[in-house]
């Protein structure tokens, strides 16, 4: 009892130095290092969006439309119309503040307007101003528009919207910790489509998406490239295993057509996934007589259009049905791929479905139905090989990966936008003996994202990136330094590409592995001379004094 | 009691003050969290600030040096308090703080300690033990952590502006080799720079 404080005990503790002010006071300071650079005027003409011009975030003058203001006032209008979600969620949110510490760029960066709560504020404020009764009535009252929770609309405020919505990855982390369920990915997705109508995309989006309208892929390349990148993998993947694997191209009638994100194709390390994948269809056609092909038409898995607007998003994914329809395969089947599987997963069968002309898909080798696929028509990578080891499909050589002290990340879109948890980690541990997960409250559901995912993978903004990977990383480090953890595996061509500058930032000694890169080192093809090295030309397990040698 | 007896005897309580300090340096929403939650996944920034100055404070009471030492002088010395600071600075050059704002919480530590043990000499005042030559000797060190702080911070916006070139040479380079303009280079030839 005695220690307890006496009434005027505890008014002495009460601090009544006012704090230091509003968020809506403090101004925001578009800073180098955090922000993408604008979108290029020529990109954003080839999908006929609104405002092309060059403009400079850190210039005064946006060079805007004259009418902004009646625009987003507009757009935010037809938006609740049209989405109920949005709708309910600028209603319902009574700040109670779960979501706030759970956002990887406010983790990292310590900046407030970061908490998911205050970052979904910036635009609810305006719609409360704009479109709520109570705030209507409140501002009547002197000092009542505060009271209300608005504020309206003006040059700063869109700025600092553009400034926190691109700081923001759509992960929805945030979203499984809140008790009303609201998804601030989705508050994201309006305000960038909002910008949109502005001309205010970042290039690293902008460009991307013209390149993919114009070519089928965000890096822009033309088909003979495509075709020429993949069999300069397949002499490669012959000098390591002294077997041609063979791919087909846009071929009429195959079993399965195959899409993949570009970057698989293009970017290392990506492209030893790349090479794994053309290793198991060579297997599968070899011993099983599966008919695989890729396509130059359908080049890209990737959507960057979902980051711009559903329209965009729905014009770019068009050409997958469109192409499977073209070669009459029975159903299709997905690269190692984040937001492709979101956009697979949740809009395509209502954007460019139903596919009719597809068949629900069944594993011809085992049997299995993939019920969750039904619909779309489209079956991940990793459930497929699963589905394939759990049934004694495949010959392996965990062997050949005994170097690999492994640990997975969960990809966001994968994991909490399509359920995929468990098959990724049956087919690691199939392949790799080495295998140690990070703290329960950074994988599955409760994933940290890379950081850079939703567009915001450019190299300007490398401060935010490695700040918002900073909790993902921290994750990687303490099991790097309890199990000797050497890779970090993914199943998602972003996390291949960022991850592995965010391990040069925060964990050196780790590496960046792709799932099916592992399943191409253990997997053992007919006719395969032994292998002295694995897809990256590093010597295997065992192998390394006779490469000194 | 000398000085380093005296900073053992308060290590908690300077620690604290030290860490609430430097939390102190972000906005006041933000500090509130950073305090709070002890996890250190849930709170990465925090646990790993505080770890971090827990391991200075130990780099400075293990100094063994005199007052005349020059900070480069030991190259095991200035690696040793160079990576007991590493995770904070590393995290704070990625923030938004200005150079100046990223290492100011090191000197900090010479206000903490003087009011920490200011207090606890009853013997002598403050003003005497301030003048004392093992109080010097303290400062001195303090002055040392913030030259490594100062060169911790610099590696690590050298890195930062390394990975931008590394990410955008490997792009160029792939465009290049597409195009069949480089095939006579190879790309760990051509990014190898980071290497060094």
């Amino acid at each position: 009892m005695s220690k307890e404080l006496k009434p005027d005990q505890l008014l002495d503790k009460i601090d009544h130095t006012p704090s230091c002010g509003n968020w809506m006071d403090t101004p925001v300071h578009i800073r180098p290092g955090m922000y993408c650079y604008a979108a290029k005027a020529e990109s954003v003409e080839t999908l006929g969006l609104p405002n092309a011009r060059p403009w400079n975030p850190t210039d005064d003058d946006w060079k805007l439309p004259e009418n902004w203001k009646e625009i987003i006032h507009n757009a935010i209008k037809e938006r609740l119309e049209r989405f109920r979600t949005f709708k309910i969620f600028m209603d319902i949110c009574v700040r109670c503040g779960a979501c706030a510490d759970k956002c990887h760029f406010f983790l990292g960066t310590g900046d407030p307007k970061n908490m998911p709560v205050l970052r979904a504020e910036l635009l609810r404020s305006v719609y409360r101003n704009d479109f709520t009764k109570a705030a209507q009535i409140l501002k009547m009252i002197p000092g009542g528009e505060k009271l209300s929770g608005g504020r309206p609309m003006t040059l700063d405020v869109l700025k600092e919207w553009w400034y926190y919505f691109f700081q923001c990855t759509e992960c929805r982390r945030c979203s499984v910790f809140c008790p009303y369920g609201i998804d601030t990915a989705e508050i994201t997705i309006m305000a960038r489509e909002i910008f949109n109508l502005l001309g205010l995309n970042i290039d690293w989006i902008a460009t991307p998406i013209s390149n993919c309208y114009k070519t089928g892929n965000h890096l822009g390349i033309q088909p003979h490239a495509f075709k020429e990148m993949i069999e300069f993998f397949t002499d490669d993947i012959e000098e390591i295993t002294g077997v041609n694997v063979e791919p087909q191209f846009n071929k009429k009638g195959a079993d399965i057509l195959f899409i993949t994100p570009s970057g698989d194709v293009f970017a290392d390390p990506g492209t030893y996934t790349c090479q794994g994948y053309l290793i198991l269809f060579k297997y599968l056609k070899d011993k099983y007589g599966l008919d695989v092909t890729w396509s130059t038409y359908a080049s890209e898995g990737g959507n960057f259009g979902f980051f711009t607007s559903h329209e965009t998003m729905k014009r770019l994914n068009a050409k997958m049905y469109a192409e499977a329809k073209r070669l009459g395969v029975k159903w299709i089947l997905g690269g190692e791929c984040g937001h492709m599987w979101r956009v697979i997963h949740q809009y395509m069968d209502t954007m460019n479905g139903p596919a009719d002309f597809l068949e629900e898909p069944v594993n011809p080798i085992t049997g299995t139905k993939f019920e969750n696929a039904k619909s779309t028509k489209m079956v991940h990578i990793t459930e497929f090989t699963a589905d394939l080891i759990r049934h004694g499909k495949l010959e392996l050589d965990k062997g050949r990966n005994a170097n690999r002290i492994m640990t997975y990340h969960d990809s966001c879109n994968t994991s909490r936008g399509m359920g995929l948890l468990d098959e990724p980690r049956y087919v690691l541990q199939n392949v790799c003996d080495n295998f140690f997960e990070m703290p329960s409250n950074t994988i599955r559901e409760q994933t940290f994202c890379c950081g850079s995912g939703s567009g915001l993978n450019a190299g300007e903004n490398m401060e935010l990136r490695m700040a918002g990977g900073l909790p993902r990383a921290n994750a990687v480090k303490y099991v790097h330094e309890k199990f000797g953890v050497n890779t970090l595996g993914t199943i998602c061509a972003i996390d291949r590409a960022a991850l592995s500058t965010l391990m040069e930032y925060w964990v050196p000694d780790v590496k960046v592995y792709g799932i099916h890169e592992l399943v191409g080192n253990a997997l053992i093809l007919q006719g395969e001379k032994e292998r002295e090295t694995d897809l990256r030309c590093d010597p295997l397990p065992g192998m390394e004094e006779e490469e000194d040698e | 009691m000398d000085i380093n007896q005296q900073l053992e005897l308060k290590k908690e309580e300077i620690l604290k003050k030290w860490f609430e300090s430097t939390i102190n340096s972000y906005p006041e929403d933000t500090a509130k969290f950073l305090k709070k939650s002890k996890n250190q996944f849930d709170n990465p920034v925090g646990s790993a600030t505080l770890q971090s100055l827990e391991n200075t404070f130990r780099a400075i009471l293990e100094m063994n040096i005199s007052k005349n030492y020059k900070y480069s002088q030991d190259i095991v010395e200035q690696n040793k308090i160079e990576n007991a600071l590493d995770p904070v600075i590393r995290i704070r050059a990625v923030q938004n703080f200005s150079a100046s704002e990223a290492v100011a919480f090191v000197f900090e530590l010479k206000n903490i300690v003087k009011s920490t043990i200011g207090k606890l000499n009853d013997q002598n005042s403050l003003e005497e033990f301030k003048g004392s030559s093992s109080y010097e000797l303290f400062e001195h060190k303090v002055d040392l952590v913030a030259l490594a702080a100062f060169n911790r911070f610099m590696k690590c916006r050298e890195n930062i502006f390394l990975l931008k070139a590394t990410e955008a040479k490997r792009r160029i380079h792939s465009a290049f080799e597409r195009a069949g303009l480089v095939t006579e280079l190879n790309e760990n030839e051509l990014v190898g720079s980071s290497k060094s």
